[in-house]
């Protein structure tokens, strides 16, 4: 930009705007592309059946069958699931400049190592055998994506073809291991053996029956008290608190005192409590705890960008690469990090869907997804944003869910969800496209992406 | 006589900035117009304008007489206009002879039937370079590739690619920024041969000295308006200063005496390779003490931008050694080198000095970000970086709405101080400033030009590389040049004049021809 | 290979003699080498015939391949980056197969079985090229006059594509078909293709290598030694300079973007007209990136692309030669191997190999 320019480029405007302005600038023209691919999706369904009632009944159809009918509303919750990990995935490599398209293949990677891991198990307590599961497809999916990842940082080779290649390798290995040494040889079709139970993820209806187990009442006492821990510190953290309770000792002490505290009323009082009265009924018995555990993993990701060194280097980097050299950030490090945080959570939708989701708690030949191209779409219309990521995640297990009832009930083929997606995202990528449609104007503003396009040779 | 060039009225306006504010702008034939002004002034806009890059919103230009429209660089040049950007317009994987037919391409004749498919005609058009070559003294090897050209000689090839689309008036912006004194004196040379030879230029500069060696007119802008117009015998370079500026300018800066103490940078022997496998930094050494500035003199490409990067830790270093209070730091990290008590402020701010989508905030703590008290162990402590952050824009009179602002959208000068606030904050041992003042306006050179000296009063040591002579004679206690990788000689700053240094800087060294 | 690649980076001034030279040296260890290796690990029993199906079956695979390479290096030496060539070879494969089928069925009433599969054939490859060129014109839409990031608009092609082609196959191609007119039959270059060795190779193919021979030729010629090609070039290193000088960015980028998305129907309709019969959802099976991998390797020149093409080739066929003669190993494990070897490739090309500069940045006018 010549220095003219420069020097003329306007001051951004105040900062108070009025909370629908700055509503609308954050997910104004999300919400303009995804109507506009529902609008085109219609016509497309208009002029593909003839009718105009085809289009009313395809989406009303797709609306019951996500959320009216009976199970809808779970079975949505469980789509969203996959979609909400992978989409962070995606994000978290977004925001550090990477793009991982290979969350697809992290994701059969995890689901092979949670498979392998789940039968290996057979008789150790949940407290182990379930998060060993998890941490396995964690892992499995971390491997590989920094392999991408490092020869990106240290080759330049683009992560777009090498995470592309390393699918279609993730495929094919998942093929060959549930053809070959993980075959069940008692199971007529080619699958890999039943995973233990104490390996399955906890549904949301069998939850009073495993606390029934000390150990697991146990661990869910943990996991109570490190949330507790976590809220308490931003609690004292709090001017107001802080001059409460000074003295670093003093805060330690409450924190553990608070904290052990609230894990002993659960360890005791929870199983109790669930036992006697608990609202997941039989009727839920599909929507399992990995929900929880996604929710997480968001919040976790928010906190990783907005808080930590970590997150900053990695938004440097994903900005400028060059100044984040300058400043001192090791690039190689920081690029194979966000990757394999990226495969770690693609890892782990991975093993939930064999964990949770699969009815033989297997994992079988044909094991397909799709979700990978879908999570792209979700990610940048929530802008990289973990909490919009839900929102979208969970508009998109409602489509893929309300998808079978739209069929039956208008005849229109499921595929035309993945036209709408697609459109989706194209409507997302080119915003411009969107402008022009209604005859909005930009504004011209600095750029906020990272950019991605940035060529082959690094 | 009849005016080659005319432009009445000329208006432009951007979003928020009156660009160009009725300017009157004329060329006679045969003379060079020197358009003088600050950066910012508006002088690249007038002549975009004139190239057909920009269409103004008010005025009128008229060419030989004529009104005419200039609608396109395509059309500029049918109108035989031609212009030398500041950045050339060259394609380096190309030849020369590529470049200069590119768009109106010579075809083989037999196969003019295949239209855009037709054979090129590589010869003619080389024959052509080399007519003009000739009558024009501007030497240039039609069958070069760009790439390997050297700055001076791509510069001759882009006055040649105006030459061969039959130009009558040349527009050359800011032709010397990268040439040294003596090849800023051949340029001269060509510029007289060509306005003997029939043609017009207008010569945009920055520099005040180079307007009275050449020019026949001195135009001035300042602030999106023409000031005036005047002829060099009538004007001193402190009226012009002051049209440039608007007040009175005092074109060196005051400082103080130097009290250099003990050695903080010792560099010794360096040798750095470039991109391309050269040896770009070819046996370097030098000492930098506290309380002193050493400025590297210089034409961009001589090795400064390897060095620079050498001892900030982002090249490696092929041989030799560096030391920064006594810790070698020949191979350390970008992270050590800063740690062990330096500041730089890098070369091209958009690109490595800054995250034009971060906030000034973010960009305050870009490299300290990990550091206590900004940060504990994981996470970062925002408050405090967000107090650090609303002192430092206090202090260095940052303009910005606001910390969270991008910092992309500030102003060049702005963003320089936000990297000086950055780097000068801290306590530091040496400073590296790299074309500290590139393409800012006055009253920020001024400024950051007094943040180097308060450094260096301070007890820094303070290496500063420039292209820009004055800005090296004005600051430094000493100065070295350097060409082709090799420091030529090193002197003191009071005892050294111009023409010694231009000397220096094209290689010419007393006893022997480098 | 790589020094007859960088002698041929700059495209000019090529000095034939010394590059056939290495070439048929190359040429002559490569053979050796697959000769050696297809019988390390089959152990003996692939002798002469053997090795030559390897190599003819190498070069036909490199059809597809080199095809989609093609149409990268027409795109990216503009500046456009395209990361949908698979996609747009999916739609092509997918168009071809159905306008075969329909062609063939509606003209058998009116003449014989053998010229009707001619003529459907042929409709069907324009047919394939028209679809290939319709999310051609789409891609180069979104990214150059909507600026959008290059790599998420390929990436739309792609899923575009996947979607309307599954959809597609579901509705109407799923259900027991009426058999086809089949794919194009080998042409054997009289004279030519009685060669000892070289003639089984390379003179007995299908149309659409021989053409996929022709276009590196044409391709190379255009870009280098015309016009057309010179502003192309000018155009993916520095716009703006060819800006200046009155080109039309714009009109070059959709030009090149659109021809490419033409070269890539070909190498999509490869795969219904002359590999297989059939189609099936997702057949191209990452081809289309390996063309792109083949495109870096040959650093954006045909030829280049073209070596690049017949490695891959090299590494598929002898995957699958290998798993005729040893059905004891599971056959996933060598088709992983293309996909691996291109990964290697890359590593260690893309340090030299330099794209365009103004690749992928799309162009604004001040």
């Amino acid at each position: 930009m010549s220095s003219s320019v420069q020097a003329a480029l306007p001051q951004s405007k105040p900062a108070a705007r009025g909370f629908l302005r700055r509503l609308w600038d954050a997910i104004g023209m999300s919400l303009l592309a995804l109507v506009t691919a529902f609008l085109l999706g219609g016509l497309v369904i208009w002029i593909t059946s003839g009718s105009f009632d085809t289009v009313v009944q395809a989406y009303a159809g797709l609306f019951r069958g996500a959320f009216v009918k009976e199970r809808g509303l779970t079975e949505t919750l469980v789509a969203s699931v996959p979609y909400i990990l992978l989409s962070l995935g995606v994000a978290v490599g977004f925001k550090s400049g990477l793009f991982n398209i290979g969350v697809e293949g992290q994701f059969y990677i995890g689901a092979v190592a949670a498979a392998w891991v789940g039968q290996a198990v057979q008789g150790v307590p949940a407290i182990i055998s379930l998060p060993l599961a998890i941490g396995a497809g964690a892992l499995g999916g971390a491997i590989w994506a920094a392999i991408p990842g490092y020869l990106k940082a240290r080759f330049g080779v683009h992560e777009v073809i090498n995470t592309i290649m390393m699918n279609y390798i993730a495929f094919r290995f998942a093929e060959y291991v549930v053809s070959g040494p993980l075959r069940d040889k008692l199971a007529s079709a080619p699958q890999t053996p039943r995973i233990s139970p104490a390996a399955e993820l906890w549904t949301f209806a069998a939850v009073p029956k495993r606390l029934e187990d000390p150990l697991n009442a146990f661990a869910v006492a943990l996991i109570a008290a490190f949330i507790t821990w976590l809220i308490m510190r931003w609690v004292v953290g709090r001017p107001s608190m802080q001059k409460r309770i000074a003295g670093k000792s003093q805060r330690r002490a409450v924190l553990l005192g608070v904290s052990a505290f609230v894990g002993m009323i659960v360890f005791v009082g929870l199983p109790v409590l669930t036992r006697t009265w608990w609202p997941f009924t039989d009727q839920y018995d599909r929507l399992h705890t990995g929900l929880i555990l996604a929710i997480f993993a968001a919040v976790a990701v928010w906190w990783l960008f907005a808080k930590t060194t970590l997150g900053f280097s990695l938004r440097m980097v994903g900005a400028n690469p060059n100044a984040a050299r300058y400043a001192g950030v090791n690039i190689t490090r920081n690029i194979v990090t966000a990757m394999a945080m990226s495969g770690a959570l693609a890892g782990i939708a991975g093993t939930i869907e064999i964990l949770g989701v699969s009815i033989c708690r297997c994992l079988p030949l044909f094991f397909s997804s799709g979700y990978g191209f879908d999570s792209i779409a979700i990610a940048l219309l929530a802008k990289n944003n973990p909490f919009g990521i839900i929102a979208g995640s969970f508009l998109f297990g409602a489509m893929r869910n309300g998808a079978d009832l739209m069929e039956l009930n208008s005849g229109v083929s499921k595929y035309i969800i993945s036209l709408i997606q697609a459109l989706v995202l194209l409507f997302v990528a080119a915003p411009g496209v969107v402008r022009w449609m209604y005859r909005i104007k930009s504004e011209r503003r600095p750029e906020e992406e990272a950019p991605l396009t940035r060529g082959w040779g690094g | 006589m009849t005016l080659a060039l005319q432009a009445t009225g000329i208006t432009k306006r951007f979003p928020g900035v009156l660009a160009n504010d009725h300017i009157n702008f004329d060329l006679e034939k045969g003379e060079i117009h020197a358009l003088l002004g600050e950066n910012g002034a508006g002088k690249s806009t007038l002549m975009n304008i004139l190239y057909g890059l920009y269409q103004p919103d008010e005025g009128q230009i008229s060419i030989n007489g004529q009104p005419t429209h200039i609608t396109s660089p395509h059309d500029a040049i049918a109108q035989g206009i031609g212009m030398v950007h500041q950045h050339f317009m060259l394609i380096p994987p190309l030849t020369v002879a590529e470049n200069i037919m590119l768009g109106q391409e010579s075809i083989i004749e037999a196969t003019r039937a295949l239209k855009s498919v037709s054979v090129l005609d590589r010869r003619s058009v080389s024959k052509r370079i080399r007519e003009l070559s000739q009558q024009y003294g501007l030497a240039v090897d039609p069958d070069a590739y760009v790439r390997d050209l050297a700055v001076g000689e791509q510069q001759r090839v882009e006055i040649v690619k105006a030459l061969y689309r039959s130009a009558d008036i040349l527009i050359l912006d800011e032709p010397t920024a990268v040439l040294t004194p003596q090849e800023a004196d051949d340029l001269f040379v060509i510029m007289r041969k060509l306005i003997g030879q029939g043609k017009s230029i207008v010569f945009i500069t920055h520099k005040l000295r180079e307007v009275f060696a050449v020019s026949n007119r001195i135009s001035v802008m300042r602030s999106g308006q023409m000031v005036g117009s005047i002829k060099p015998a009538e004007a001193t370079s402190e009226m012009l200063a002051e049209m440039m500026v608007g007040r009175k300018v005092i074109l060196s800066i005051d400082k103080e005496e130097a009290h250099p103490q003990e050695p903080v940078l010792h560099v010794e022997n360096l040798r750095v390779m470039d991109d391309r496998r050269h040896m770009a930094v070819d046996g370097v050494s030098l000492e930098v003490r506290a309380g002193e500035i050493l400025g590297i003199a210089g034409v961009q490409g001589n090795g400064q931008t390897e060095l620079a990067e050498a001892l900030t830790g982002l090249r490696r270093a092929t041989d030799g050694q560096v030391t920064i209070l006594g810790k070698d730091t020949t191979h350390a990290t970008p992270r050590q080198v800063t740690s062990a008590g330096t500041a730089h402020i890098p070369e091209d701010r958009q690109k490595h000095g800054l995250v034009l989508s971060f906030s000034v905030r973010d960009n305050l703590v870009l490299c300290s970000y990990y550091q206590s008290p900004f940060a504990g162990r994981i996470e970062m402590n925002w408050p405090v970086i967000e107090q650090q952050a609303e002192e430092l824009v206090h202090m260095y009179d940052v303009h910005t709405p606001s910390i969270r602002t991008n910092v992309g959208s500030l102003s060049g000068g702005n963003q320089q101080k936000v990297i000086a606030a950055r780097e000068l904050a801290r306590p530091i041992k040496f400073l590296l400033a790299n074309q500290p003042t590139r393409g800012l306006d006055v009253g920020s050179i001024e400024f950051i030009h007094r943040r180097i000296v308060e450094a260096r009063d301070n007890g820094c040591a303070v290496l500063l590389i420039s292209a820009e002579l004055d800005e090296i004679m004005s600051l430094s206690d000493r100065i070295a040049v350097m060409y082709k990788g090799h420091i030529l000689e090193t002197l003191e700053a009071q005892a050294a004049t111009r023409e010694q240094l231009g000397l220096l800087m094209a290689g010419v060294k007393e006893d022997l021809h480098v | 290979m790589s020094t007859t690649t960088k002698s041929l980076n700059s495209g000019r001034r090529v000095h034939w003699r010394g590059t056939w030279w290495i070439t048929a040296i190359f040429t002559a260890v490569g053979l050796f080498a697959v000769w050696a290796l297809l019988n390390l690990i089959i152990g003996g029993e692939c002798q002469g015939e053997c090795v030559i199906d390897t190599l003819a079956q190498t070069l036909r695979i490199a059809t597809p391949i080199a095809l989609a390479a093609f149409c990268g290096v027409m795109c990216e030496r503009s500046g456009v980056v395209d990361i949908g060539i698979e996609g747009k070879m999916l739609m092509a494969a997918m168009v071809a197969y159905a306008v075969n089928l329909f062609v063939f069925q509606s003209l058998k009433t009116t003449m014989d079985p053998a010229t009707a599969g001619i003529v459907s054939r042929w409709i069907a490859l324009a047919a394939a090229l028209v679809s290939a060129l319709i999310l051609a014109a789409l891609h180069a839409v979104v990214s150059i006059k909507f600026r959008a990031d290059q790599i998420i608009s390929g990436t739309v092609i792609n899923i575009l594509a996947l979607g309307i082609t599954g959809f597609l196959y579901r509705q109407y191609l799923a259900e027991n078909l009426p058999a086809g007119p089949g794919t194009f039959p080998i042409w054997k270059i009289p004279v030519l293709s009685d060669i000892p060795i070289i003639g089984r190779i390379l003179f007995q193919q299908q149309p659409l290598t021989y053409i996929m021979l022709i276009l590196v030729f044409v391709i190379h010629y255009v870009l280098f030694y015309t016009p057309w090609g010179l502003r192309t070039r000018a155009v993916g290193e520095h716009p703006r300079a060819a800006d200046t000088l009155g080109i039309n960015v714009f009109k070059m980028r959709y030009a090149n973007v659109w021809l490419g998305g033409l070269i890539a129907g070909l190498g999509g309709a490869w795969f219904t007209l002359e590999a297989v019969d059939v189609f099936n959802p997702g057949m191209t099976n990452g081809l289309g990136f390996i063309g792109l991998a083949a495109m870096i390797f040959g650093k954006w020149t045909p030829f280049g692309a073209l070596a690049g093409a017949l490695i891959f080739g090299l590494g598929n066929s002898i995957t699958s030669t290998v798993s005729i003669f040893r059905p004891d190993i599971p056959s996933q494990l060598p088709q992983m191997l293309p996909y691996i070897l291109t990964m290697i490739v890359l590593t260690g090309v893309v340090g030299r190999a330099v794209p365009p500069a103004a690749d992928g940045q799309a162009y604004e006018k001040q």
